[in-house]
């Protein structure tokens, strides 16, 4: 393929304006996209965007129930429903992203047939408005809290910047992923609502790490799951290596009580004697999340990359 | 041609789509059938295109459905990307190919400039200085609040176009502009595309319609099964089109025009355009002599008589003149015959168009019954050339001339308003 499209011709003279691929221009599109996105999300419900906000209390209702009232599971801190509600805003944010990211390039077919811009600025307007809902949802479960003194606010709270941008860019990175494969396969969408179940489990939104641990730790001193320990200690591991357990496990503590452990600290082992848990002894598991994060990016983005060219032709 | 004048250059360009015999739009089809994953059939939508534009070239890309010529255009504004050849291009190309792309029925006009503005190019600081233009050009000022989907359509186009014309590339690619809007849209699009050229900004216009290649582009490419088959003066090419599809340049007329309907009672068999030595010329100049030659046939016993009306218009729609054969010729034309036929001539000695695209639509028609016998649009289509570049649409024949001072004037010029000596306002009397 010799293929050299945006070649400058050899010997033209002609002045022309700059490039039209200037990063500035694709950025202001790419916003845009993002707020017209935004605003079309909610355009004809009643509510409009109270909706965005109503959903996650309205999942948080139904889980509190259904984790404290009925089963009784609590992991022993005091401002656990803040915990979960925080947890759920989180996964809200990473469900919504996700899934509405998806369908990004497959259901703008008639703008990818019809005008050049890179592709991606789809994707990315999708999961900058899906960010936009978050960082207000945030913005007032925060407001919440302080408001019922569930918070202690310290200068830990400086890290949920790199957080948020840990989470967002994990989101991305899948979204461009699911969003490059969805053209061709629809099926992906199917198989991810059920990987998205599973997530929710393994993603600490209605319980922490260290509630999972203690379980363990308990588990392991009655000794009736001896034989089934490995296996547990195993799928631990898995858990501690899930960047949204790690960002929801960090956000709980940056952002609402230093009773709730770092994920790292919690991972590393350094508070099994505190918290009294089984430690995981697993030192080298605490750059995992972060690893995880990266490989995602780079392989959403490669395969997003190499199958874009042919979107036109495949819409 | 100078190098510097090249705009687009295009060398041995191909493009190929792989069309899969049973399309796997699932996993499960993908898993369970990896072996036979390879089973397509392979579409050479182009197959070796070279041709180069010149800064500020209208360029006209023709041909049949399926020919290429949306496909090269995609690979110009890089939607595609080609399997081969180099396709180099100097100067902003503008990245829209319709009217209106992402416009969103549920924004408002307002909201929807600023998301399809950036779209075609323009910013945020552009778009708020340039709204009010766009807004004003487009007829809308009440309703910049309303939201798209209530518009009409008409509405639509109108805004859809005072935006695009913002855009400030100098290397257009426009598909089936043309195909949307009423007459009066046509004739703004005609307005723009007149100062696009004045501007010596680079047009490629891939479009079905014959008429407004004709109108607008100096040049024209013709593809046929994605091999460039023509390229050159636009007159040229479409007469090389107009032949491949049916309606042949030698006047032999072919039924499966569209633009053609009619009981064929009586038909048309062949329509000519001549100039004063007797020789086919579809480019006469202003003020030359043109002939156009309608051969026809009776084919049905029945017909009595009939009327022939010839009409000539301009690429725009506009009717620029409607002629019928007189009423003291019909007897030689009405000796119904099956099997015969003749010609008819109709002869303008001085043709007063100035330099523009027109047609000849013809028609033959019962006399008694009014009905249709044979109606052919776009039967000739033609180009007046006017060599020495006026303005206008006619050329009257006027003539000017100074009277001398000394000379008595019977008729004094009545004071215009606002240029009389005195300041009081001009009363007209009765």
């Amino acid at each position: 393929m010799s293929s050299t499209t945006d070649a400058r011709l050899a010997g033209a003279a002609r002045v022309s304006a700059p490039p039209l691929d200037s990063f500035r221009h694709y950025r202001h599109l790419t916003l845009e996209l993002a707020i017209s996105q935004f605003k079309l999300r909610y355009t004809g419900s009643a509510l409009g965007y109270l909706w965005s906000l109503l959903k996650p209390a309205m999942i948080f209702a139904i889980m509190y129930f259904i984790f404290v009232d009925l089963f009784n599971i609590k992991d022993g801190t005091a401002d656990y429903g803040m915990q979960v509600l925080l947890g759920i805003v989180v996964w809200t944010f990473f469900a919504e992203c996700t899934s509405s990211s998806m369908a990004a390039i497959a259901s703008n077919g008639g703008l990818i047939r019809k005008a050049y811009f890179p592709r991606s600025i789809l994707v990315i307007a999708a999961s900058l408005s899906a960010l936009f809902t978050f960082l207000i949802n945030l913005t007032i479960v925060f407001v919440i809290a302080v408001a019922l003194h569930q918070i202690d606010i310290g200068l830990r709270i400086v890290v949920v910047i790199p957080l948020l941008l840990e989470l967002y860019l994990l989101a991305l990175g899948i979204s461009l992923f699911l969003s490059a494969l969805f053209v061709q396969f629809h099926d992906v969408s199917h198989l991810w609502e059920v990987l998205m179940q599973l997530l929710f489990y393994a993603s600490g939104v209605m319980f922490s790490l260290t509630y999972v641990l203690q379980r363990l730790h308990l588990a392991l001193q009655v000794g009736t799951t001896a034989e089934k320990a490995p296996h547990l200690v195993w799928i631990v591991q898995v858990m501690a290596a899930n960047p949204i357990m790690q960002t929801i496990e960090d956000l709980r503590h940056a952002l609402l009580t230093p009773v709730a452990p770092w994920t790292e600290l919690v991972v590393s082992g350094h508070l099994a004697a505190v918290h009294q848990y089984a430690p995981l002894n697993a030192a080298w598991e605490v750059p995992v999340p972060f690893l995880v994060v990266l490989l995602v990016v780079a392989g959403g983005a490669l395969t997003f990359r190499s199958r874009a060219r042919s979107f036109a032709e495949n819409l | 041609m100078a190098d510097q004048d090249v705009a687009i250059r295009v060398e041995h360009l191909s493009k190929r789509f792989r069309i899969p015999l049973d399309r796997s739009a699932t996993l499960k089809h993908r898993l369970t059938h990896w072996r036979s994953a390879s089973r397509y059939r392979i579409l050479e939508a182009l197959l070796d295109v070279s041709f180069d534009v010149r800064a500020g070239e209208f360029i006209g890309i023709i041909g049949h459905n399926g020919s290429g010529k949306s496909t090269l255009l995609k690979i110009l504004s890089r939607i595609y990307r080609a399997n081969d050849g180099v396709v180099a291009i100097a100067g902003k190309v503008s990245p829209f190919l319709e009217l209106g792309v992402g416009f969103n029925p549920e924004l408002t006009a307002r909201e929807n400039i600023f998301l399809s503005g950036s779209i075609l190019g323009l910013n945020r600081p552009e778009l708020h200085r340039l709204f009010d233009e766009i807004i004003g050009f487009a007829d809308l000022e009440q309703f910049v609040d309303h939201k798209l989907k209530n518009f009409s359509s008409g509405m639509e186009v109108r805004l859809a176009f005072s935006l695009a014309i913002q855009a400030h590339a100098e290397i257009l690619m426009m598909d089936e502009v043309l195909a949307v809007g009423d007459a009066a849209f046509q004739e703004k699009c005609f307005d723009t595309f007149n100062r696009y050229k004045r501007e010596g900004r680079t047009v490629v216009l891939v479009t079905h319609g014959l008429a407004a290649v004709t109108t607008y582009c100096d040049r024209a490419l013709l593809l046929d099964h994605g091999r460039l088959v023509a390229d050159g003066e636009t007159a040229d090419v479409t007469a090389q089109y107009r032949r491949a599809i049916g309606l042949a340049a030698d006047g032999t007329l072919t039924a499966n025009e569209v633009e053609r309907w009619g009981s064929r009672d009586v038909v048309f068999t062949g329509l000519r355009m001549l100039d004063e030595r007797g020789a086919e010329d579809r480019n006469p100049p202003t003020g030359g002599f043109v002939r156009i030659e309608l051969g026809y046939e009776i084919q049905n016993d029945a017909v009595s008589d009939f009327v022939c009306t010839l009409w000539l218009l301009r690429a725009d729609g506009l009717m620029v003149s409607e002629s019928q054969l007189p009423v003291s010729q019909y007897a030689q034309v009405g000796e119904s015959q099956r099997g015969s036929g003749g010609t008819m001539h109709f002869d303008i000695p001085q043709i007063p168009l100035l330099d523009g695209a027109y047609s000849v639509e013809v028609e033959l028609r019962g006399r008694r019954d009014g009905a249709a016998y044979d109606h052919i649009r776009h039967a000739i289509d033609f180009r007046v050339i006017d060599r020495r570049d006026r303005h206008g649409v006619i050329e009257p024949g006027g003539a000017w001339s100074v009277v001398p001072a000394d000379q008595p004037v019977a008729w004094r010029p009545t004071a215009l308003p606002g240029v009389g000596q005195d300041e009081r306002p001009v009363r007209r009397r009765r």
